[in-house]
């Protein structure tokens, strides 16, 4: 980056690490924790989205959403985490190339299944491979989103649905005889209040999350651990800035990036509690 | 006295739960400005009669009138009656006001925002017309002061009176207070009361299912007794409590005195 970093070799220890600290891959590296702020940011709805399906579902009228509701939040969270990044993304990854593969080139003849591999026309690829490679990463992110999602929508979903069964049936029913429609006893009735039950599962959930990031170099994205331990492995004399096993020092980054992150969000849920259990005649309520 | 306009018709009232027969045909009629108390043991139907007149409880058979209105039911499969219409039922609720036992203020809400909640939001009229309003309910429940505080950090009588304050906002044709005292302190009891004699004073129709005895005799202008689902003494309160025909309402009366 800078001018005097031409030759590292030759430099003194202050100028050695501006220079090793600016180089591209460290770049890289401090870029990942972008990377795994975006998908914690980004999940974090769409989770809470597939939560409130999944929880909505299981409350439905309707028996087959129930039935819907009670499948998604009682199977995937009994399905480890890893199976699903392994097995389910890849099937969808594959599900959406095949689709493409059969409407793109109806008229490829040789089998889609070759023994283990996955064979589909060069047009039906996602992405496209003649795609530059940030097409590839964001593709990567968007089934990183989906599969955490999918996986913590089902822990979400129990969570709220316990948090919706928690609110008193005497302030629904009381909503009822003031003649309150059902969808408008949802909104102003039993979403508010719903909240004060659901905040320390959600806040659990999202600390899991936190936690569950490094899971995204199962899917080709380059996060934070990744770079942590390709930065901090010896660099033999033959690397422009030579070093020894520096993972430690490495890790030590990120345990302070982890705790830090964990702290902020405490802080955050606490401020939250506090928020919906105002008025409640709780122990929470009353402080 | 009976020319005028009928409010309210309960008409032979039926309702189960499981096997147990709560309700054997109960009938009701209430004329605009009559106080009528229910009164009768525990177990006897009072509330689920109550709850009844508003569909909180669907009844197996009968008929409710509410101002020449009559709810619309259809029937299930095994004869039993289902509300048939959504709408209808959530309109005659508005003008239904309902006090409950438990007072069952919003607890997320503040004392204003309970007393604002159905105007507003179930009837559709303007915010600031609707707060002006509410505060002169709260007033004549004597509670204005505490508008801007939570539910939580009022008595049970205070929370009471805020209920009543609610139902009135809606200005109902009938208000139903299901035992509006049961679940108070014995002190708390008289400032809920004294707020009820008033609106009797005021002329608003009201039913009113109560343990209060010295309540019924003195405010209502008819007086039911109830006695396992059935009405077994009905009339004015000088005769219901002063020279019962019933044997169970004569031993019902002296065992709450």
């Amino acid at each position: 980056m800078f001018e005097y970093c031409a030759d590292p070799g030759s430099l003194d220890s202050l100028q050695w690490w501006s220079c090793y600290l600016t180089t591209g891959k460290q770049f890289m590296f401090y870029e990942s924790f972008g990377t795994v702020l975006a998908l914690l940011f980004l999940t974090a709805p769409v989770i809470l989205l597939f939560g409130f399906g999944g929880a909505m579902a299981r409350r439905s009228r309707v028996l087959p959403l129930r039935w819907f509701g009670l499948a998604y939040s009682s199977m995937v969270r009994g399905v480890p985490d890893i199976i699903f990044f392994m097995f389910a993304l890849i099937a969808l990854d594959q599900g959406i190339e095949y689709i493409r593969h059969i409407t793109l080139c109806p008229d490829w003849t040789e089998p889609v299944r070759q023994g283990n591999d996955f064979v589909v026309c060069p047009q039906a690829k996602m992405p496209l491979s003649s795609a530059p490679q940030w097409v590839h990463q964001v593709y990567g992110f968007f089934l990183a989103v989906i599969g955490f999602a999918f996986v913590f929508g089902a822990f979400a979903a129990n969570t709220l649905y316990g948090a919706f069964q928690a609110v008193p049936h005497a302030q629904l029913e009381t909503a009822a005889a003031f003649g309150m429609s059902r969808a408008k006893m949802f909104r102003r009735i039993l979403l508010p209040q719903m909240w004060v039950y659901a905040l320390p599962g959600l806040s659990n959930l999202w600390m899991i999350l936190i936690k569950a990031t490094p899971l995204l170099f199962l899917l080709g994205v380059q996060d934070i651990v990744y770079w942590a331990k390709e930065l901090g492995g010896a660099k033999t004399a033959r690397f422009t800035y030579p070093h020894g096993d520096w993972r430690l020092g490495y890790f030590l980054v990120l345990l302070v990036f982890y705790l830090a992150l964990t702290w902020l969000s405490e802080r955050v849920f606490d401020r939250l509690t506090k928020r919906v259990s105002r008025g409640q005649a709780t122990m929470g309520g009353t402080t | 006295m009976s020319d005028r306009p009928t409010a309210l018709i309960a008409d032979d009232i039926h309702k189960s739960f499981g096997d147990l027969e709560v309700l054997k045909g109960v009938s009701l009629t209430a004329r605009e400005g009559d106080v009528i108390s229910i009164i009768g043991s525990s177990g006897s139907g009072k509330s689920t009669f109550l709850r009844c007149i508003n569909f909180l409880e669907t009844p197996d058979k009968g008929r409710i009138v509410l101002d020449g209105e009559e709810v619309v039911v259809r029937k299930d499969r095994r004869g039993r009656l289902l509300g048939a219409d959504a709408k209808q039922i959530q309109r005659l609720r508005t003008q239904l006001g309902f006090v409950f036992q438990g007072f069952n203020l919003w607890s997320h809400m503040t004392v204003l925002q309970n007393v604002m909640e159905g105007p507003v939001q179930v009837l559709g009229r303007d915010k600031a017309e609707v707060r002006e309003e509410a505060m002169e309910v709260l007033a004549e429940v004597g509670i204005a002061e505490k508008h801007d505080v939570y539910p939580a950090q009022l008595s049970g009588g205070q929370q009471q009176r805020v209920a009543i304050a609610r139902a009135l906002a809606m200005h109902p044709k009938v208000l139903l207070f299901d035992e509006p005292t049961s679940a108070l302190d014995p002190e708390l009891v008289g400032e809920v009361l004294r707020v009820m004699r008033k609106l009797a004073e005021d002329g608003r129709t009201m039913i009113v299912v109560t343990h209060e005895m010295g309540f019924a005799r003195e405010v209502s202008s008819s007086t039911i007794f109830l006695h396992k689902g059935r009405v077994e003494e009905e009339g004015p309160p000088s005769q219901v409590f002063g020279n019962p025909r019933s044997d169970r309402c004569r031993a019902f009366l002296s065992s709450t005195l």
